[in-house]
């Protein structure tokens, strides 16, 4: 759940390498237990508010849990009926559809800026870089909110500043141009507002892997007379990957679930133009008190949030980024 | 690598042009909240204000229940941040510290936790509030949003205490400190810190949090600024210079917090600490 700005720096935060000798020591002497002592109370709360919602909203993909049953407290057993109405409700594939594509142009860009940015970064006297890094932790601070109500009134159909400055610039035919009247045009915007807030956190992480590879390669490929491309190619591409990798699954989880920005901007609307999944299992559940059915939206994101979860979390223990 | 002055120049003036971009909302905001509204509302080609105005501000603070909405936005972030630090650093501790029977398991289950799709559980976790009578109440947001900031607290926590070398407490053991009084003494102090740094990202995130502050709560007392951000339009029309004040409002804390971190953070506290 957590938001871009925050999500992002959170992440963003190495856990700092202590030296070995800080690591495990077996502590002698009483208090065996002691260690699961001190760990019980947060695992309580994890069972009960994060392990307990998980098998829930299983359960209850399974049940018919309309405002009647709600209010009765009858529990009605359907088996795979609200998969079945999911499934075979084309507005679901297009919600779907709409999802996929939309996390993956977001994933795209913000991974193409980021990676350009961070290349830049390195090619730039301190003033400069620092204006460029504090223009992105800015951009990165920025409550999602905040963001999204500047977006809809530079996007404004009569007053925003993009259509004046589209008229400025001869192009009269944008004249009071509605930007939301369209489900696609709607999301390409939502996805430039996504794409600006994520962009510092993968141009801060591949910048920090570009600056930790040693000086001596460059300038060993350099006397070797390698071009900048062929440099890039060699030197900087293999030093990064692992982490352009680790950074654009996060990217993938946190746009595929999103739904402050597309709720606030439009609604999913118009006529569900932008409806994508995480709105869709919001309409269902809690706009039309279908809670079975939305239960079953959310067990289907979640069963691909899953797959692509422990793709991450393999790939980020062969990288050895974390030591468990 | 070397640049020529003249590839030098030239990704400078790029370099400033895309910092420019990044900006550009923030200052758009930032001076729509200060231009009078005939100014808002004219055709007229304003890249830069032309008259000040201190009004939209009066009027976002002014507005109904402003005060209630940021009293209950800072409580329920306040409390969950403290819940998520007590019991984070309950766990981080021994994660780093200890070794014993399962703990690759526990540390897998914090990084699997970490990564829960929140979004996802909108719908047990409204059942389960419902049944708990917490719907509508404000413990409600407090309880999602110290489960989603708590994972995530106590890994990076762990990180930091794992930081800390263990010589610092064995030395204040041998110097006479019982185990409890060398972690008070020693590590916790050490320790401000990583807790300033994960507190501020897990009160970022509860400032931020819209989705089930939207769905949790139903009386308008009990709304926080996000909701009321988003209905900022409908409540006052469409009033742009009072939204980008009380955006800028809403967006003060959080860039001052960003900083603070920026500054807390500094590496090596505990560098030439123990000669060896």
């Amino acid at each position: 759940m957590t938001a871009v700005s925050t999500r992002a720096v959170a992440e963003h935060l190495p856990p700092p390498r202590g030296r070995r000798s800080a690591g495990p020591s077996r502590r002698p002497g009483r208090g065996k237990m002691l260690p699961y002592l001190l760990m019980s109370p947060a695992l309580l709360a994890i069972a009960a508010l994060l392990g307990f919602p998980a098998v829930l909203v299983l359960i209850t993909s399974f049940q018919k849990l309309d405002l009647g049953e709600l209010v009765t407290g009858r529990t009605v057993w359907v088996g795979f009926d609200n998969f079945r109405t999911v499934l075979s409700d084309p507005g679901f594939w297009t919600d779907t559809v709409h999802t996929i594509v939309f996390t993956a142009g977001c994933v795209l860009a913000t991974m193409v800026v980021g990676l350009l940015v961070a290349l830049l970064l390195t090619k730039l006297g301190k003033v400069v870089r620092i204006f460029l890094q504090l223009a992105l932790v800015l951009a990165w601070a920025m409550p999602i909110l905040a963001a999204t109500t500047v977006f809809q009134w530079m996007f404004d159909a009569h007053y925003g500043i993009l259509n004046k400055t589209l008229v400025k610039l001869g192009l009269t035919g944008f004249t009071n141009h509605s930007w939301f009247n369209s489900g696609f045009s709607t999301l390409v915007i939502i996805g430039i507002l996504i794409v600006w807030q994520a962009t510092p956190f993968v141009a801060f992480t591949v910048y920090a892997g570009l600056v930790s590879i040693p000086g001596e390669i460059y300038e060993a490929s350099s006397l070797d007379g390698a071009s900048a491309w062929q440099t890039f190619r060699s030197v900087s591409w293999p030093g990064v990957r692992p982490i352009l990798a680790l950074t654009a699954f996060l990217q993938v989880l946190w746009d595929f679930k999103v739904f402050t920005q597309v709720w606030a901007i439009k609604e999913g609307g118009p006529d569900g133009g932008s409806t994508t999944l995480p709105v869709l299992q919001y309409l269902d559940g809690i706009a039309d008190n279908h809670f079975g059915t939305a239960a079953a939206v959310s067990v289907l994101m979640i069963i691909i949030i899953v797959v692509i979860t422990a793709l991450y979390i393999r790939m980020l223990i062969r990288s050895q980024e974390v030591d468990l | 690598m070397r640049t020529s002055r003249g590839k030098r120049i030239g990704f400078s003036v790029v370099a400033v042009v895309i910092g420019l971009v990044f900006l550009f909302p923030v200052y758009w905001m930032v001076s729509s909240s200060v231009k009078p509204n005939i100014d808002i509302l004219s055709t007229n080609y304003d890249l830069f204000p032309s008259s000040f105005t201190v009004q939209h501000f009066i009027d976002a603070v002014s507005a109904p229940d402003f005060l209630i909405f940021l009293r209950n936005s800072l409580f329920v972030s306040l409390s969950a941040v403290l819940c998520s630090l007590v019991f984070g650093v309950l766990m981080a501790v021994p994660l780093a510290r200890f070794r014993f029977k399962g703990r690759r398991g526990f540390l897998l289950l914090l990084l699997i936790a970490q990564l829960t799709p929140f979004e996802a559980m909108l719908i047990p976790m409204y059942l389960m509030m419902r049944d708990l009578n917490l719907l509508n109440e404000l413990p409600s947001l407090i309880l999602v949003y110290f489960a989603a900031t708590l994972p995530f607290t106590a890994w990076t926590l762990r990180g930091f205490v794992h930081g800390i070398p263990v010589d610092l407490e064995e030395s204040a053991m041998v110097d006479g400190c019982g185990r409890w009084q060398a972690f008070r003494r020693v590590t916790l102090p050490l320790l401000g810190p990583g807790l300033v740094a994960t507190a501020v990202y897990g009160f970022i995130t509860a400032w931020n949090e819209f989705l089930y502050a939207l769905v949790f709560m139903q009386d308008t007392d009990k709304f926080t600024l996000p909701v009321w951000l988003s209905t900022f339009q409908s409540v006052f029309g469409t009033d742009w210079g009072g939204t980008m004040a009380a955006s800028t409002l809403f967006t003060v804390p959080v860039v001052v917090f960003f900083l603070i971190v920026q500054r807390n953070l500094v590496a090596g506290v505990t560098a030439g600490a123990v000669k060896g």
